[in-house]
């Protein structure tokens, strides 16, 4: 799980501009030529002394998130000194200050939370079947749900600021909110498995038919807690 | 201080589906011959810059300093997990 900051944090480490250029892949990119430009250029991976932000305001740009474990592919590249772990958290923009005390009010909330960059439409009470068999958990284990790209209620709404997308190419990246302004809890409820299924595999005019067997697994969450935080909270 | 080795950083953007077969098979050499957003790395050389000029419209260009594997490029598409485990059941409830 938090690798991905790492690899993030790799990437931002030499720029000290605003992080725009960054998210996504796609922005900048273009069959027009230009002269290599700040902006264009991709981050890097060299030895990070800051990290990214993967979460954008309204207006603003920022770095955030603390030092993580290095593992995977990424292990034999320069050694990390510590993060920058002192970094202030972003602020909040205009627009969130005004408005988040009147989306706080205003209940009940709902969320579109991301499980893996796959979105989930939920408030509380819901009961969640993920498409997937979510390992190392229990059932009874309280699960954080901390990437989400929409908060609203019944007339208001909170969304991350995107990048505009470059060249129409949408890579379907998405942007989140920052995870500062909200809680969502859910509890893990157990593990349904779909009934057998034997999918055939054969040919025409071919006698020998391959059986394959598949029984899949999901986990069922129920959604605990979905609360917009106070602006003193936040802060 | 000697420059460091500089990198092209070369993402298709457009098929050669429909252009004569020389072309994709520029594109092969470079290493784009799976799909559309791929990107490759090759070190700076007249060469390579030969291989690019042929087929400018259909990539794009960038000049970086450090070249990542595919590997490396596959963990950076990974998506957040987007969830922790905040409490466990066999922590038992507090209280």
């Amino acid at each position: 799980m938090l690798t991905k900051s790492l690899k993030r944090a790799l990437l931002d480490s030499r720029w000290p501009m605003p992080p725009t250029f960054l998210l996504p892949w796609a922005a900048g990119l273009t069959t027009v030529s230009h002269s290599t430009a700040a902006s264009n250029l991709p981050p890097p991976l060299v030895s990070g002394v800051s990290n990214i932000s993967r979460q954008r305001e309204a207006l603003q740009q920022d770095q955030r998130a603390p030092p993580r474990a290095s593992s995977g592919p990424l292990a034999s590249l320069p050694e990390l000194p510590a993060a920058n772990a002192t970094s202030s958290p972003p602020a909040l923009s205009q627009s969130v200050r005004e408005l988040l005390p009147v989306l706080q009010a205003q209940g009940p909330h709902y969320i579109v939370a991301h499980l893996y960059d796959r979105p989930y439409l939920l408030t509380q009470g819901d009961t969640l079947r993920l498409p997937f068999h979510m390992k190392d958990v229990e059932p009874g284990d309280i699960l954080r749900l901390d990437r989400a790209s929409i908060i609203g209620s019944r007339d208001y709404t909170l969304k991350a600021a995107t990048a505009p997308p470059a060249l129409n190419q949408s890579t379907g990246k998405v942007s989140y909110v920052d995870d500062r302004l909200f809680v969502c809890r859910a509890v893990v409820m157990g593990v349904e498995s779909d009934p057998l299924h034997v999918e055939e595999k054969t040919k025409r005019r071919q006698r020998k038919v391959k059986r394959v067997k598949s029984k899949h697994r999901h986990t069922i969450l129920r959604i605990k807690e979905v609360r917009v935080r106070g602006l003193e909270e936040v802060e | 201080m000697s420059s460091a080795q500089r990198y092209f950083r070369i993402t298709l953007l457009r098929s050669a589906i429909g252009l004569p077969g020389r072309t994709s098979r520029i594109l092969a050499a470079l290493g784009l011959h799976n799909k559309r957003l791929r990107t490759v790395y090759h070190p700076v050389s007249p060469d390579v810059a030969g291989q690019i000029f042929a087929v400018k419209e259909l990539v794009d260009v960038q000049e970086v300093d450090q070249a990542l594997t595919q590997q490396e490029l596959r963990e950076l598409r990974r998506p957040d997990k987007g969830w922790y485990v905040e409490r466990r059941a066999a922590e038992g409830r507090s209280g």
